[in-house]
């Protein structure tokens, strides 16, 4: 099959209505969002009522049964308007992905029709206050007792935690089992025992909601685990799998803002009677800004198109989403410096998009652990 | 009732245009297309809902253009309509405003048409022609300028409302007939996501232009209305002030400043 880099008539459209809805919805709210770390629950639900949300979900329950590429084609637009706004949106992806993949037809008819039959929020409870990277130590336990699963454990940075009404919990029935112990249960909100700490004070994409998710003597009823006992690593392995090169187009749109703003505004402001962007030292900055969005746009694409074509695409996911989120960190940072004295300053739009853009490469697979994974990949060619 | 709603595919309002080679018309090469023209938009909603609140039967979207303009019939059915038409030109034709009724008006007059709704003006030419000529050419009565519409379907009058010089004028009509929207009575929709999906289902007829216009050549009137000679950007605006501020009330002194002393306005 030929290698083509035009996007397909509905793709096109799809970008048209993600990049509509952010420029003129969520980008007028995206800085009040974040200097008051406020929710704008509002633009979520227009979001799910465009259909942008639940994009992963197969049609017949709901959701908009996207391919990956069509996916990140999305994210990068939505998240050129406001990284913290287009994490809260993902997440839904990222909760429900664990039911996609694991779930039985009867708990996907179950669990995810009327979770995608109106706006609902879900959250991915993996991260604990131990351990991120290391998912096999996990300490949340499972008990399994008669009919249904006890969870008793606490878990970290869990977006949208404090508005989801379902959570993805992944606890162990025996931690020295590593991740043969691990299990995936699907846990309504408003089951006893379950409570959800303090909101974080984050540094950036503080427009999505971020908190502890605890859970005392938590009872699941058995048909609410995906998969068998032990499954729960392998569930979870490939959710992140597949949600990771979006993360990627996160970064590829929160860095396009950046550059866009600093393209404009060194051709705006002059200094030695020229435009700025005619010194060659900022225009060498663009240049490679430039180049960097460029290679970290179609890296995540190629990676969504392998996926989508049916390979497993570990490799070539986390070379996207670990080039993508530290390449938009260099051309944030290059962006401020473009803007100079006004770049630092709150009232401009580029030192967010720096703040943004580093989560981009802490979350879901820290950027040392997509490192590891690429290089176990690719070492396998040669052992 | 059958509705039909004409459309244009222009160039974005954001987009940096260029003047052709030509120099009759803007260089299409680079620019971004869209239908996000506000009164073709709105009389698109408009006809939505004549189907949606009155009952209408069916809504149907014609264009002009080349082939790249069969994204504005696609945006059209993802608003929800329910088939479409493309009276194909070449890529470089440049049609004028006249050229375009008599082709629209030809392949209209072989579909059932109840109500026929455009935007009062393109937003790239705006001409503000097709409307009215349209309803010359249809030989039917053609409203202008409509703000709000309700038609009566069994006494086949519509009753509508424009503004006027100081004031709202109410009136009625019957259909069929042509009416030219200024505005709708709501904000045009933004498709879903899963209504773009399903509009690749739906019906698109193209017609050759050489179909359109056979059938444009029985209508009565003079074929073409002008020709252009040349088209001119205007020159870039030069003596531009940014005024930097850190609060509305010192933005404003500093205006009213520079107004009066160096604009020596006030």
């Amino acid at each position: 099959m030929p290698i083509g880099f035009e996007l397909t008539p509905d793709q096109k459209e799809l970008q048209t209505l993600a990049s509509k809805f952010a420029r003129e919805e969520m980008a007028p709210r995206a800085p009040e969002c974040d200097k008051k770390a406020l929710f704008p629950e509002d633009i979520y639900r227009r979001a799910f009522d465009l259909g942008l949300m639940n994009l992963n979900v197969p049609t017949e329950y709901g959701g908009s049964g996207l391919a990956l590429l069509d996916q990140c084609i999305i994210t990068e637009e939505l998240a050129s308007a406001c990284g913290g706004m287009t994490t809260s949106i993902l997440a839904n992806c990222l909760a429900i992905q664990p039911i996609n993949l694991g779930g039985s037809p009867e708990q996907k008819e179950r669990l995810l029709k009327p979770f995608c039959s109106s706006y609902h929020l879900a959250s991915f409870g993996l991260t604990e206050p131990s351990g991120g990277s290391d998912a096999a130590a996990l300490k949340t336990r499972a008990e399994r007792r008669g009919n249904h699963y006890v969870l008793n454990g606490q878990k970290c940075f869990i977006t949208n935690a404090p508005q989801a009404s379902l959570f993805t919990i992944f606890a162990t029935v025996d931690p020295a089992k590593r991740d043969k112990g691990i299990c995936a249960f699907v846990v309504p909100r408003d089951t006893p025992g379950l409570s959800i700490g303090k909101e974080e004070d984050k540094m950036g994409q503080r427009a999505s909601s971020t908190a502890t998710v605890i859970m005392e003597d938590v009872k699941v009823p058995l048909e609410n685990m995906l998969g068998k006992e032990g499954e729960g690593f392998r569930i979870a392995m490939q959710t992140l799998d597949s949600t990771r090169t979006p993360i990627g187009a996160l970064a590829v749109g929160i860095a396009r803002a950046a550059l866009e703003q600093a393209s404009k505004y060194s051709l705006q402001r002059t200094s030695f009677g020229k435009k700025i962007a005619e010194h060659q030292s900022i225009a060498a900055k663009i240049a490679n800004m430039t180049i960097e969005l460029d290679a970290s746009r179609l890296l995540t694409w190629r990676a969504a198109w392998l996926v989508d074509q049916g390979h497993r695409a570990s490799l070539e996911s986390s070379i996207a989403k670990c080039f993508s989120s530290d390449a938009a960190m260099r051309i944030c940072d290059e962006a401020i410096q473009i803007f100079g004295g006004y770049g630092y300053m709150r009232d401009y739009p580029v030192e967010k998009y720096l703040r943004d853009a580093k989560l981009c490469q802490i979350y879901e697979g820290a950027n040392e652990i997509q490192r590891q994974v690429i290089a176990r990949e690719f070492l396998k060619r040669f052992a | 009732m059958d509705v039909i709603v004409c459309v244009k595919h222009v160039p974005d309002a954001e987009t940096r245009l260029r003047a052709a080679s030509s120099g009759k018309w803007i260089d299409p090469d680079g620019v971004k297309f869209t239908v996000n023209n506000t009164y073709d938009e709105a009389a698109a909603e408009e006809a939505l809902r004549l189907k949606e609140k009155c009952g209408a039967k069916s809504v149907r979207v014609i264009t002009v253009g080349p082939a790249r303009a069969e994204e504005a019939l696609r945006y059209v059915l993802s608003m929800g309509a329910d088939e479409a038409t493309l009276i194909e030109t070449p890529p470089d034709a440049q049609l004028d405003p006249l050229t375009t009724s008599r082709l629209l008006a030809g392949v209209i007059k072989t579909l059932p048409h109840d109500i026929v709704m455009v935007g009062k003006q393109a937003a790239d030419d705006e001409a503000g022609v097709v409307g009215s000529a349209l309803g010359a050419l249809l030989g039917l009565p053609s409203y202008a300028f409509v703000t709000e519409l309700s038609p009566d379907a069994t006494t086949k009058t519509l009753k509508m409302r424009r503004y006027v010089e100081g004031g709202e004028e109410h009136f009625h009509g019957p259909f069929p007939a042509v009416i030219s929207l200024l505005k709708g009575a709501a904000d045009p929709r933004t498709p879903t996501l899963p209504n773009i999906l399903k509009a690749r289902k739906k019906p698109l007829t193209k017609v050759p232009l050489a179909d359109a216009q056979a059938k444009a050549q029985a209508l009565p009137g003079a074929p073409v209305a002008g020709t252009v000679r040349s088209f001119v950007l205007p020159p870039p605006r030069t003596g531009a002030k940014m005024v930097e501020f850190q609060t509305p009330e010192e933005a404003a002194e500093k205006l009213v400043k520079l107004l009066r002393e160096e604009a020596k306005v006030l």
